[in-house]
């Protein structure tokens, strides 16, 4: 355990035992007892999987644990409950904010249709027919969709392009998804159409063969588009993508055939691609999904802003981690169902309220709090408290959202710096606020705090901007009587003003007046957005309260971000490569004594072999590698053996046994050295040097 | 009822199946199309002559040769290459000139047909009569995939459709009954040239100009189109060359024929060709590339028209022509023009007119921004990866190390004559050669390094995130993950390994205006290190 976590969150003495003891099932690669002492805290990262289903061994009889496996058993559950409902807000956020872009594409679809259909309608024979039906030029070109998803990573959108198959189904098109693993130069141009054969007639054909699909059209009523999904039209291979795109603009009438490709970068990657011959067929429109900025900010509201589950990192790992270490975390579940009545709900968890103070006075954010009672009441009030304070902390976030929503100002930026508990403590934020107003300060040291720049927009608004925010806010803080009331009572007066000025527009006024008029309409609107500005300020100051500065939250606040980073950056080849090489404090066996450094014939082959390894350059002789690791394996009484002089002690040895051996040490030895391929540790022998492997790590 | 029926036939039935062939069709598929003998013609009413010459402007002296080779009727012929440029008017031509002449062809397309077992597949199929439909699972008549199977077929297939033909010709009128003329059937191979790109192609290809001497038919005619000339085929293994025939590129005043064909308002497309056709005449004459360029061009052109019937006179012309004139050029240089949906497009308009509307510091940002969303590391690795391959490895020392910065750029001499020519000379060489390749190690130095630069020059927070815990090692990891996403992405190519060294090498495709983008958002000062010849 990293020392760090002592710090942090308060495992008791209890808990420590148990994640000691119970630990180590659940690692994939397995982590040593002792292992924190030889190594730097940055070092034992190393992610974490938990296997949930079996998440309760019994290693020890004694009761307090069997409490605890009880206790983790809630918790367990409570992680489930919790995970599965930020996974089911994540996915919903992200099918809502692809709708519209569906919709357009399906529109578009449904367009181009029309315009193929326009060109004329075949009948059976004319479109099964070999020879191309020629009306015009531009009676060859493809409908293509270019989907730009505005990110390099592919991979985020795999799920979109399913997302938009199934919809584009759902509104009645043939839809088929092919992937770049269909465009590959080894399958030609076969492989793509198998695949799409496959999709549309459900059975594999060995020649596929388009026509075959221009048949199957015609016998399909044919009035719904074919929609052919590319994803990544990055990773395909440009001659076979051009090779299909000229065959289906050959049968474009015969089939309807409208494509859509997912283009990763930018408009120029086709025109990379594709050859001038096959751009030519396409007839392309452009559709853009949201950025991943957009996505996130979206997420960041639904899941960590909006009350989804309570929790303040959503992400799997943190949650898991936090259930596990945390022994109060039950209480999220009743976070997350949103029931009032906590304490006795607590109590039927099997948590008896002196375990849950016991707990509660380990927090430091309780130390610094002195709560006097120890009554369940007191407890309950508290948590009470908690949650308004998270209610208004979120209605405020929201509000400067919507208000620098237009400016680029992102919520995760805002959310950041709103959930900072150092500037709220220091008070950072109000000298801040008063430099804000100062502008001889340089932009640098404003540059960095959102707050201070959605602050600063809502000066700049005109009326009619300010009454569209004001209601919104309206709406955010309904269920905050206090902001609510006065966002109502600046409403109001802003409707008083409108209503005079607007007044005032109407009664025809003397010429030399209508400047001076201008000018205190312009005044009073400056005044209110001002008034505005001070209640946004107000609101931040008096309401915002960071969740690190509540009392309680630790339950539901995940604050040990170096364990998370850890876990995330993984460090998987250093890990490899200790493992390897001190075997000994995973394993705990007792024919290998870890004090000595001997290689012994019961180690693990793969251990040997690695230990072996380390001797040579960057190249191993293979012949010398196996001899060395068989004269290991074969004597078991030696205890350090030179590596010099394998030869005279094998012949030592038993003759028999060794000539018997001999085969399944050479397997043991290959499937050692496959191993160590595997991990990346080390290259295979090449063509040029069949006798020497690669080693491909050095050091840690 | 076609789905209920796939499940039951079976593959050997469909081996055995040109038997019971008609049973299934007529009792399973009521709707099913049988196809016949008129399948082989065009199938539509023929043209007269003075229609077909007349429906291709520019290309009177190829039909009448064609018709010329093609001969009268049931004469046999010698095999004909038709070649020219792409969208010069061959298909088409050659389609057309069988429909005036109502005679028998079969038409298959090189590149539908990707390979010689679908080729011939698809040429016995329609010789035979057959349809590909779910009843019998959309098979083959017969499977063929060797050139020799496929004589036996041809022969067996084209004996029975001579006789049928022959039958026929004696009975009716063939005109009335809309039966193809003659008893010739030709065979009419489209997009030849892709036959090159097959793996068999060496023996395909002599093979199929070969067929006329293998089937020792008179009855059959053989036709090529091809893009490419004649000489890029033969192969001197000796077969009767087949008569090539030229499809020139049109002139310009064939286009102008071409485009005013069926336009609505010929007046105000001729004034409209006046203007565009001759610049576009400069850079392409492709019909195809044209029409596309056009039908846009025009779209615009008539736009401050009311009324789009007005036939306009000299005033308007030049109103519109000043109109228009913006925007030729740039459709000069777009051969691939991306349209927007007319909905979002409005969408976005408004959004930038809502950052304009106020006040931003952040405006300016835009310009030069990426459109797409990058890793920051992703961006450093680009960065370094665009490096490695535009400067020579022997400069990288002096440019990151620190202390040779200085000096070696100071060091300019005033060259000679001769050293300028050499210089002038490997600058060219570099020119053909293009980015340099380089190693994953020296692109992961070059990436330390200015990683490392940057945490000196920026205090912003992705630097501060490289440094994290023990240098860069954390990245690192990570770092091998975001150069296999660069490489889906096509920034970084991996190429071959290198004879010598063993290794992967690398290069990057991506243009000096994105590697700049890319460097103007990390505040990168690229350019400082870019080495200029």
């Amino acid at each position: 355990m990293a020392p760090s976590l002592n710090d942090d969150s308060p495992p008791s003495t209890i808990d420590e035992a148990f994640t000691e003891n119970n630990l180590q099932p659940f690692f994939v690669l397995q982590k040593g007892p002792s292992r924190k002492s030889d190594r730097k805290s940055s070092g034992t990262g190393r992610t974490r999987r938990f296997d949930l289903s079996s998440a309760s061994p019994k290693n020890s009889a004694n009761i307090e644990d069997e409490k605890e496996d009880e206790n983790m058993n809630l918790r367990m559950e409570a992680f489930e409950f919790v995970w599965s409902k930020i996974e089911s807000t994540i996915k919903d956020v992200l099918r809502v904010i692809n709708t519209n872009v569906f919709s357009e594409i399906q529109t578009w679809v449904h367009q181009s249709f029309d315009t193929i259909r326009s060109l004329g309608t075949p009948e059976f024979p004319e479109a099964t027919q070999s020879f191309p039906i020629i009306t015009d030029a531009n009676s060859k070109r493809l409908f293509t969709g270019l989907v730009l998803t505005k990110n390099m990573e592919f991979v985020d959108d795999l799920l979109t392009f399913e997302e938009l198959g199934k919809h584009l189904k759902y509104q009645g098109c043939h839809v088929a998804n092919l992937s770049s693993l269909d465009f590959t130069a080894k399958n030609g141009v076969g492989g793509c159409l198998r695949s799409l054969l496959r999709q549309f007639l459900m059975s594999s054909l060995d020649p596929a063969d388009i026509s075959i699909l221009a048949s199957w059209y015609r016998e399909e009523n044919c009035n719904n588009p074919v929609v052919v999904i590319i994803d990544d039209i990055e990773r395909c291979c440009g001659s076979v993508l051009s090779d299909f795109i000229l065959m289906l603009s050959e049968w474009v009438i015969k089939i309807p055939v409208i494509l859509i490709m997912g283009v990763a970068t930018t408009l120029d990657a086709p025109r990379n691609i594709l050859p001038s011959n096959a751009l030519r067929c396409l007839c392309p429109f452009e559709f853009t999904l949201g950025t991943p900025a957009e996505r996130m900010d979206a997420v960041v509201e639904a899941v960590l802003v909006k009350p989804c589950s309570g929790f303040i990192i959503g992400h799997k790992i943190a949650c898991t981690q936090h259930f596990y270490t945390e022994p109060l975390s039950v209480i999220l579940l009743e976070f997350a169902s949103e029931e009032d009545n906590l304490v006795f709900e607590i109590e039927r968890h099997g948590l008896s309220p002196e375990v849950i103070w016991k707990h509660v006075f380990e927090f430091p954010s309780c130390q610094r709090v002195k709560l006097n009672k120890l009554t369940s009441e007191s407890l309950a009030h508290a948590f009470s408290e908690l949650k308004r304070l998270q209610n208004q902390w979120r209605a405020v976030v929201l509000c400067l959202y919507v208000t620098g929503k237009g400016e680029k100002v992102r919520l995760l930026d805002l959310f950041c710096e709103a959930i900072d508990p150092e500037s709220y403590n220091q008070g950072e934020f109000d000298t801040n606020m008063k430099a804000e107003k100062d502008p001889v300060l340089s932009s640098s040291q404003i540059k960095g705090h959102v707050i201070c720049k959605a602050v600063r927009l809502v000066r700049d608004l005109s009326t009619a901007q300010l009454g569209k925010l004001l209601k919104m806010w309206e709406n955010l803080t309904v269920g905050i009587p206090e902001i609510n009331g006065k966002v109502k009572e600046l409403l109001s007066l802003l409707n008083v003003e409108d209503g005079k000025s607007s007044k005032k527009d109407l009664t025809v006024t003397p010429r030399r007046h209508t400047s001076r008029i201008q000018l205190n309409i312009e005044k009073d609107s400056k005044s209110l957005s001002d008034k505005a500005a001070n209640l946004i300020e107000c609101m931040v100051r008096d309401y915002m309260h960071p969740t690190e500065c509540i009392p309680f939250h630790e339950i539901f606040c995940f604050k040990d971000v170096d364990k998370l980073q850890l876990a995330l950056i993984g460090d998987p080849r250093r890990g490899i490569q200790v493992d390897l090489l001190e075997f000994q404090k995973l394993l705990c066996c007792r024919c290998c004594t870890s004090s000595s450094n001997a290689l012994l014939p019961s180690m693990h082959d793969t251990s040997i072999m690695y230990k072996l390894a380390q001797e040579h350059g960057d190249l191993i002789n293979l012949h010398d590698w196996y001899q060395s690791f068989k004269s290991i394996v074969l004597c078991p009484n030696s205890k350090r053996k030179p590596r010099q002089s394998p030869l005279p002690k094998k012949r030592k040895g038993i003759k028999e046994a060794e000539s018997q051996s001999e085969a399944s040490i050479q397997a043991r030895f290959c499937r050692a050295v496959t191993e160590l391929q595997i991990t990346g540790l080390l290259r295979m022998p090449s063509k040029r040097r069949p006798d020497f492997a690669q080693r491909v790590a050095f050091g840690l | 009822m076609a789905t209920e029926e796939s499940p039951q036939v079976t593959r050997r039935a469909t081996r055995s199946y040109s038997a019971s062939n008609t049973a299934i069709e007529s009792t399973n598929l009521p709707e099913s199309y049988k196809p016949t003998i008129n399948d082989l013609g065009f199938r539509q009413q023929p043209l007269r002559l003075e229609d077909l010459l007349s429906s291709f402007p520019g290309r009177r002296s190829q039909i009448l040769e064609l018709l010329r080779l093609l001969g009268p009727l049931n004469s046999p012929m010698f095999p004909i290459l038709v070649y020219g440029g792409p969208s010069t008017g061959k298909t088409s031509v050659t389609l057309q000139v069988f429909r005036h002449l109502n005679r028998p062809f079969i038409y298959s397309s090189c590149i539908t047909c990707y390979s010689p077992r679908i080729l011939f597949e698809s040429i016995l199929n329609q010789l035979l009569f057959h349809r590909k439909d779910s009843g019998h699972s959309y098979s083959s008549v017969k499977r063929c995939e060797r050139p020799s199977d496929f004589v036996n077929y041809l022969r067996e297939a084209l004996e029975n459709v001579l006789t049928n033909l022959k039958g026929n010709s004696g009975k009716v009128s063939s005109k009335m009954s809309g039966r193809p003329d003659g008893t010739m059937v030709y065979l009419v191979f489209d997009n030849l040239e892709r036959i090159r790109d097959w793996d068999k192609s060496s023996t395909i290809l002599p093979f199929l100009f070969n067929l006329n001497d293998i089937l020792k038919m008179p009855e059959v005619g053989l036709i090529f189109i091809s893009n490419t000339s004649p000489d890029t085929y033969y192969l001197n293994i000796g077969y009767v060359e087949p008569i090539p025939l030229y499809f020139p590129d049109y002139t310009e005043d064939d286009l102008r024929h071409i485009f005013m064909a069926n336009q609505t308002n010929s007046r105000l497309y001729a004034s409209f060709l006046d203007v565009v056709l001759r610049p576009f005449c400069r850079v392409t004459r492709q019909v195809d590339e044209l029409a596309a360029a056009f039908s846009s061009l025009f779209k615009k052109y008539s736009e401050p028209l009311s009324d789009k019937e007005v036939a306009p006179n000299e005033e308007m012309k030049r109103r519109l022509f000043s109109h228009i004139r913006p925007h030729i050029a740039s459709a000069l240089n777009e051969t691939f023009q991306v349209r927007s949906q007319p909905l979002l497009k409005a969408e976005t308009n408004e959004e930038t007119k809502k950052t304009n509307s106020s006040r931003m510091l952040g405006i300016r940002e835009d310009f030069d921004k990426i459109d797409f969303h990058m890793s920051t590391s992703a961006k450093y690795l680009l960065i370094s990866a665009f490096l490695a391959s535009r400067n020579p490895a022997t400069l990288d020392a002096s440019l990151f190390d620190s202390t040779g910065v200085s000096d070696s750029r100071k060091r300019k001499r005033k060259a000679s004559e001769k050293s300028m020519d050499q210089k002038e000379m490997a600058e060219q060489e570099l020119l053909m050669k293009g980015p340099g390749t380089f190693p994953l190690e020296r692109l992961l130095a070059i990436f330390q390094c200015i990683t490392s630069l940057a945490e000196d020059s920026l205090d912003e927070e992705e630097s501060h995130e490289l440094t994290v815990e023990g240098g860069s090692r954390g990245l690192m990891s990570d770092v091998l993950l975001q150069l296999s996403s660069l490489c889906n992405a096509n920034f970084i190519i991996k190429g071959g390994s290198c004879p010598l060294e063993g290794s992967t090498r690398y290069r990057t495709a991506v243009s000096e205006d994105l590697a700049l983008k890319v460097a103007r958002s990390l505040k990168f000062p690229l350019s400082k290190y870019l080495y200029r010849r």
